[in-house]
C-alpha cells in the first residue's frame, strides 16, 4: 500500500467514538446555555476524532511507536485543555474529596500517566488488547483533565496562582522530558510489540521501513524525542500563557493595596 | 558583621585594633557589597591571567609555522583560558554585580543568608588555586574547556591536570549553586515591602530567573565531575571502553554547556535591560515581553543542548528535533532585541561609556545571534563545526555581549560602588579601542573558519590568505588588551580622585540610586514608596507618575519562609544531581551484563533496611506535628527515633557493602557495580548529611531553642529528610525492584 492509498483508507470509523463524540457535542449543548466557549469544545472534539479515527490511530495500532506516542500526547495534554477551555467561566469543578484538587494530585496524574502507560509490559498490554486500550484512552483523557483542572479551571480562584502555575508546569515538563530522554537513548526497546508487527493486514509495513525510513530503533527514538521536546513545548506554551495571565492584570489603583 | 574578627578577638588572637583593620574587615566580611566586589576583585585577577593566556596563543597564531609555544603547551593554554574565563571571570563579576545590586534594587538590608554567600565567594578562589595548581602537579589540563571523553581519562590524560581541572569545577559549582540559591531566597523573601514580583527591576528579575538555570544545570556538570573522576581515580569505565560512553559525557556536558551560555548571557540581558532604558530617558518598552521572553529562554536553554553533537551522529531524527527546537530560541531573544531597539526608538539618547558598550552589546549579541542560527540548522554545522567560525561566533556571545554588557555594567554602577565618577573621556577610549580591537579580531575569525582554519591547533601552514586574516586577529587582539589596560587605570584613577559621584548621577530610577554612594552598611535609611517599576520617577514626577503596577495574588505580598525556601531550592538542585546519576545508572544497566548484577543484591535484607528509612520519614513527620502543638518532650523524641532509624538504615547499607566486598565486587567490576556504588554511596553520602543536620537539630530541641519558637530548623531539614527519602524509593525502585519485573 502507498503513503497515499493509505492516508485515504486508514481511516476507522468507530461507532463506539463517534457515538461518544455525538454525545459530548449534545451533552454541552444542553447543559451550558453559554456559547462563547463553544469553539473550544468543537476544537477538543475535533482533535479527539482525528487522533481516534484517522491514519494515526491505525498507525499507532501495531505500527509505529512513534505515532502511539503522538496520539498519548494529544489525548493527555491536548483535547482535556480545549475541554477545560471550553467550560463557562462559572463552572466550578470543586467537586469530589478534597485530595483530588490538591495541586500534587494533579501533577501525579499528569505525569504518572506518562510513566505508568509506558512501562513495556503495559505500552504491549494496550497494542494487543482492545479492552486495554480503551482503558487506556479514557485514563489519558482523566488524568489529563485533573492536570490541566490546576492550569485552567474555569473559575480563576480555583487555578494556581502564576508563579506557582508556572513551577507546577515547568516541574511536570522535567519530569517527562526524562522519560522522553531515557526512551530516546534506550539501548533496549520499550515497546516491543512495535518492532513485530503481529498483523500487517494493510499490509504497509514496506512503505513505513523502506519508503518513511521508520526502522524500529528510529522509530523509538522519535517517539521518545515527541515526548522530549513537542510535549514540552506545550507546557512551555502554558507557562507563557501564565506569564501572560499574570502581567495581563489590570494595573487600577482599586487593585492597589498601599 | 566581623564574625571572624569578632572570635580571634575574644580568643586573644586579635587586638581591638587590629580588628578594626581594613584586611580583616575584608576578609572576614558577610555584607553584600563587600562581596560584590570582591567578587569582582578576583574575576578582574582571573581576567587578567586568562587573557594573557589568550596574548599567547593569539602571538602564537599570528604567524604561518610559529614555534612561540609547543603544542602540548598551546593545549594547556586554549583549555585555562576557556574554563578561566568563564568559571573564574564571566560567571564571578556577574555574581559579584549582582550580589552588589539585587539587595540594593530590591530594598533589602542584605543577601537572605550572608553567611552563605561569604561561603559561595571564598570558594571561587579555592576553585582558582585548585584548577592553576595542575601546573604544580606535573601540568594543566589539556583537554579544552568541555573536556571530551575519552581524551578527559586517564590512557589519554595520565596527568593530575583533569584531576585538578574537575576538582575545581566541582568546587566552582558548589559556589554557584549556593550563590544562586542565596539570589532566589533573596529576591522571594528580602524584598521591601510593595516590591512584587511584577514590580521588580529587570536586573533583579533575570537574575531571579538566572537563579533557577544555575540550581538545574550546575549540577549536572557536577554529576558529569564526580564521574569523572571515580573514572579516573578508582579505574572505573563510565566514560571509557569497555562498557563506558564516551558520547555519555557529552550528553551530561552539554546538558549543562548549553543552559550556562545562557546563565552567563541572561545577567546581561538584564544589565541591558537597566542601562538601555535609563540613557534613551524611557522605560523599558514592553517590560513584561521582556520579562516573559526571559523565562522563554531558560525554559528553552535546558531543552537544546544536542545541537551542541549535531557532528556526533546521533541520528538524522534527534538533529531535527533539535534543529526545530534551537531555531525557537530565536524568537524570545528576538522579542528582547525588539524591545531594547524600540526603547532607544524616540528617546533622548545619552551616548556616555556605560550606554556605548551596551549598544555595540545589542549590535554584537545580533550578530551572535545570526551565526548562532547557522549553527541550529544541522547541515550546515557539519560544516563550520570546529572551525574558526564557531570560535568567531562564540566569542561574539562572551565578548561581543557579556563583556561588553559587564563593561557598560560597571561605567554604570561603579560610581554608586566607590561614591566617584568614572572618567568619561578615558571610558570613550577604552570603548572605542574595544570595539575596534574586538571587531578586528572576531569578525575576520568568521572567514577564516569560512575558509577551513580548524579551532584547537597551535599552528598552520602558510595556505592563502590564513596568514594575514590571522596577523589582523592578533592586531586586534593587542587593541583589546589596550582596551583593559585602559579601563583599569581609568578605574584607579577614579578610585583615587574621581568627580564625586552623588546618589544618583545619572537620575536614574531603581531603588538602589536612592541609597548614599557607596551604600551605608544597611543600605537605606528610608526607603521611597514603591508603586511602580520606576520608584525614583515617581518620587521626582509626581505630577506624571508611572501607571502603579496593582496586585492581585497573595504570593506577590507574602514571603514564603526563607529557611523553607532555600532548603526547596537546594533540593531541586539535589534532584538534578541524582536525576543525571540514576538516568546513568539505568542507561548502564539497561543490558544484563556479565559479572556481578542485581543478583547479588539481597532485595529482602534492603527492604527491611529501607522500610526503616521510609518510617523515619513518619516520624520526623510526627515530630514536626509535636512541635506545632508545642510538645517539647515528643519533639525530641520523634527526633531520636528519626535518627535512630536513619542510623539503622546506614548500618544496613554499610552490611551490603561489607558482603559484596567480601564476595568480591568492587567499584571497578563492572559497569553494574560502578553505577551501583556510585548511585547507592551518594544517596548514603546525602543520608549521612542529614543525619548530622538532625543531630544538631536534636541539639536544638534539647537546649530549648524551640521553645522560643525559633521553628523553622526542624522544619527545613525535615524537608531535606523528606528528599533524602523519596530518592531512595527511586534508587530501590531502579536498583532492587526493576530487575525483578524484567
Amino acid at each position: 500500500m502507498t503513503t497515499a492509498q493509505f492516508i485515504l483508507s486508514g481511516w476507522t470509523w468507530n461507532p463506539l467514538v463517534l457515538l461518544s463524540g455525538a454525545c459530548g457535542l449534545a451533552i454541552y449543548l444542553a447543559a451550558f446555555r453559554d456559547r462563547r466557549h463553544l469553539g473550544w469544545f468543537v476544537a477538543a472534539l475535533a482533535v479527539l476524532l482525528l487522533t481516534l479515527l484517522s491514519p494515526l490511530n491505525t498507525l499507532a495500532d501495531g505500527y509505529l511507536f512513534s505515532a502511539h506516542m503522538a496520539q498519548h500526547i494529544l489525548l493527555l495534554l491536548i483535547v482535556p485543555a480545549l475541554l477545560l477551555l471550553s467550560l463557562p467561566r462559572t463552572t466550578s469543578l470543586a467537586v469530589g474529596p478534597r485530595v483530588f484538587t490538591h495541586p500534587f494530585f494533579g501533577w501525579l496524574a499528569g505525569v504518572g500517566a506518562m510513566w505508568f502507560w509506558h512501562a513495556p509490559s503495559l505500552c504491549n498490554a494496550a497494542v494487543a488488547s482492545r479492552s486495554v486500550h480503551a482503558l487506556q484512552t479514557v485514563s489519558l483523557l482523566v488524568l489529563g483533565g485533573l492536570f490541566w483542572r490546576q492550569i485552567l479551571a474555569p473559575r480563576e480562584e480555583e487555578c494556581l496562582s502564576p508563579p506557582r502555575a508556572i513551577f507546577y508546569l515547568f516541574s511536570a515538563c522535567v519530569a517527562c522530558s526524562v522519560l522522553g530522554i531515557i526512551i530516546t537513548f534506550s539501548p533496549v526497546t520499550v515497546c516491543s510489540i512495535y518492532t513485530m508487527p503481529p498483523h500487517d493486514h494493510l499490509g504497509l509495513m514496506q512503505t513505513i521501513r523502506a519508503g518513511w525510513g521508520f526502522s524500529p530503533e528510529r522509530d523509538q527514538q522519535i517517539g521518545g524525542l515527541l515526548m522530549w521536546v513537542p510535549m514540552c513545548l506545550i507546557y512551555l506554551t502554558a507557562i507563557l500563557a501564565q506569564m501572560a495571565r499574570w502581567f495581563a492584570q489590570p494595573t487600577s489603583p482599586a487593585a492597589e493595596n498601599i | 558583621m566581623n564574625e571572624i574578627a569578632t572570635v580571634l578577638g575574644r580568643a586573644g588572637l586579635l587586638t581591638a585594633e587590629q580588628r578594626e583593620h581594613w584586611k580583616m574587615s575584608w576578609l572576614s566580611t558577610v555584607d553584600h557589597k563587600r562581596i560584590g566586589i570582591l567578587y569582582m576583585v578576583t574575576a578582574l585577577f582571573f581576567f587578567v591571567i586568562g587573557g594573557i593566556e589568550a596574548m599567547f596563543m593569539r602571538v602564537q597564531l599570528a604567524v604561518p609555522n610559529n614555534t612561540l609555544v609547543r603544542p602540548d603547551t598551546y593545549n594547556m593554554l586554549f583549555t585555562m583560558h576557556g574554563t578561566t574565563m568563564i568559571f573564574l571571570v564571566a560567571m564571578p563579576v556577574l555574581f559579584g554585580l549582582a550580589n552588589y545590586v539585587v539587595p540594593l534594587q530590591i530594598g533589602a538590608r542584605d543577601m537572605a543568608f550572608p553567611r552563605l554567600n561569604a561561603f559561595g565567594f571564598w570558594l571561587v578562589p579555592l576553585g582558582g588555586i585548585l584548577l592553576h595548581f595542575s601546573f604544580m602537579a606535573g601540568g594543566g589540563p589539556a583537554v579544552g574547556w568541555f573536556a571530551y571523553a575519552p581524551l578527559n581519562e586517564t590512557p589519554y590524560s595520565s596527568q593530575l591536570g583533569v584531576d585538578y581541572w574537575a576538582l575545581a569545577l566541582l568546587v566552582l559549582g558548589i559556589g554557584s549553586v549556593s550563590a544562586s540559591i542565596n539570589f532566589i531566597v533573596t529576591v522571594l523573601t528580602q524584598r521591601a515591602p510593595h516590591m512584587t514580583l511584577r514590580r521588580l527591576p529587570l536586573f533583579s528579575w533575570m537574575i531571579f530567573i538566572n537563579s533557577f538555570l544555575v540550581i538545574l544545570a550546575l549540577p549536572v556538570l557536577n554529576a558529569a565531575l564526580v564521574m569523572l573522576l571515580i573514572d579516573r581515580r578508582l579505574d572505573t569505565h563510565f566514560f571509557l571502553q569497555p562498557g563506558g560512553s564516551a558520547i555519555m559525557w557529552q550528553n551530561i556536558f552539554w546538558a549543562f554547556g548549553h543552559p550556562e551560555v545562557y546563565i552567563v548571557a541572561i545577567p546581561a540581558f538584564g544589565i541591558l535591560s537597566e542601562v538601555i532604558p535609563v540613557f534613551s530617558r524611557k522605560p523599558i518598552f514592553g517590560y513584561e515581553f521582556v520579562a516573559g521572553s526571559t523565562v522563554a529562554i531558560a525554559f528553552l536553554s535546558l531543552l537544546v543542548w544536542a545541537h551542541h553533537m549535531f557532528t556526533v551522529g546521533l541520528g538524522h531524527a534527534v538533529d531535527l528535533f533539535f534543529v526545530a527546537s534551537s531555531l525557537l530560541i530565536a524568537i524570545p531573544t528576538g522579542v528582547k532585541v525588539l524591545a531594547w531597539s524600540a526603547t532607544m526608538v524616540g528617546g533622548r539618547i545619552r551616548l556616555n561609556t556605560a550606554m556605548l558598550f551596551c549598544v555595540a552589546a545589542l549590535v554584537q549579541f545580533l550578530v551572535a545571534g545570526l551565526t548562532g542560527i547557522s549553527h541550529a540548522v544541522a547541515a550546515l554545522d557539519w560544516q563550520t563545526k570546529n572551525s574558526y567560525y564557531l570560535v568567531a561566533h562564540f566569542h561574539f556571545v562572551f565578548v561581543g555581549l557579556i563583556v561588553f554588557a559587564i563593561l557598560g555594567a560597571l561605567h554604570y554602577w561603579l560610581p554608586k560602588m566607590s561614591g566617584r565618577m568614572l572618567s568619561e573621556r578615558l571610558g570613550k577610549w577604552t570603548f572605542w579601542l574595544m570595539l575596534i580591537g574586538f571587531n578586528l579580531t572576531f569578525v575576520i575569525q568568521h572567514f577564516l573558519g569560512l575558509a577551513g582554519m580548524p579551532r584547537r591547533i597551535y599552528t598552520y601552514p602558510d595556505l592563502p590568505g590564513w596568514g594575514w586574516m590571522n596577523m589582523v586577529s592578533t592586531i586586534g587582539a593587542f587593541f583589546m588588551a589596550a582596551a583593559a589596560l585602559l579601563f583599569v587605570w581609568n578605574l584607579a584613577a577614579s578610585l583615587l580622585h574621581g568627580k564625586l559621584a552623588g546618589d544618583n548621577p545619572w537620575n536614574a530610577w531603581t531603588l538602589e540610586w536612592a541609597a548614599t554612594s557607596p551604600p551605608p552598611h544597611e543600605n537605606f535609611h528610608e526607603l521611597p514608596p514603591i508603586r511602580s517599576r520606576r520608584p525614583l520617577w515617581d518620587d521626582a514626577n509626581p505630577d506624571r507618575p508611572d501607571p502603579i503596577v496593582g496586585t492581585k495574588w497573595k504570593a506577590e505580598t507574602t514571603s514564603p519562609e526563607k529557611n523553607k525556601t532555600a532548603v526547596t531550592a537546594f533540593i531541586i538542585s539535589e534532584s538534578g544531581f541524582f536525576g543525571v546519576l540514576i538516568l546513568a545508572y539505568l542507561f548502564y544497566n539497561a543490558t544484563p551484563q556479565p559479572g556481578p548484577g542485581a543478583h547479588n543484591l539481597n532485595l529482602l535484607k534492603t527492604g527491611i533496611f529501607s522500610l526503616c528509612l521510609f518510617a523515619s520519614s513518619f516520624t520526623i513527620w510526627r515530630s514536626e506535628a509535636s512541635l506545632r502543638k508545642g510538645r517539647h518532650r515528643a519533639t525530641a523524641c520523634w527526633l531520636a527515633a528519626t535518627i535512630l532509624l536513619g542510623g539503622i538504615f546506614i548500618i544496613g547499607q554499610g552490611l551490603e557493602y561489607r558482603g559484596l566486598f567480601q564476595s568480591g565486587v568492587v567499584i571497578s567490576s563492572n559497569q553494574f557495580a560502578t553505577t551501583f556504588f556510585t548511585l547507592t554511596g551518594f544517596h548514603g553520602l546525602h543520608v549521612c548529611v542529614g543525619l548530622i543536620a538532625l543531630l544538631i537539630v536534636l541539639g536544638l530541641a534539647l537546649t530549648g531553642d524551640f521553645k522560643q519558637g525559633h521553628s523553622t530548623a526542624l522544619k527545613s531539614v525535615g524537608l531535606y529528610w523528606h528528599f533524602v527519602d523519596a530518592v531512595w524509593v527511586l534508587v530501590f525502585s531502579a536498583v532492587y525492584l526493576l530487575p525483578h519485573l524484567r
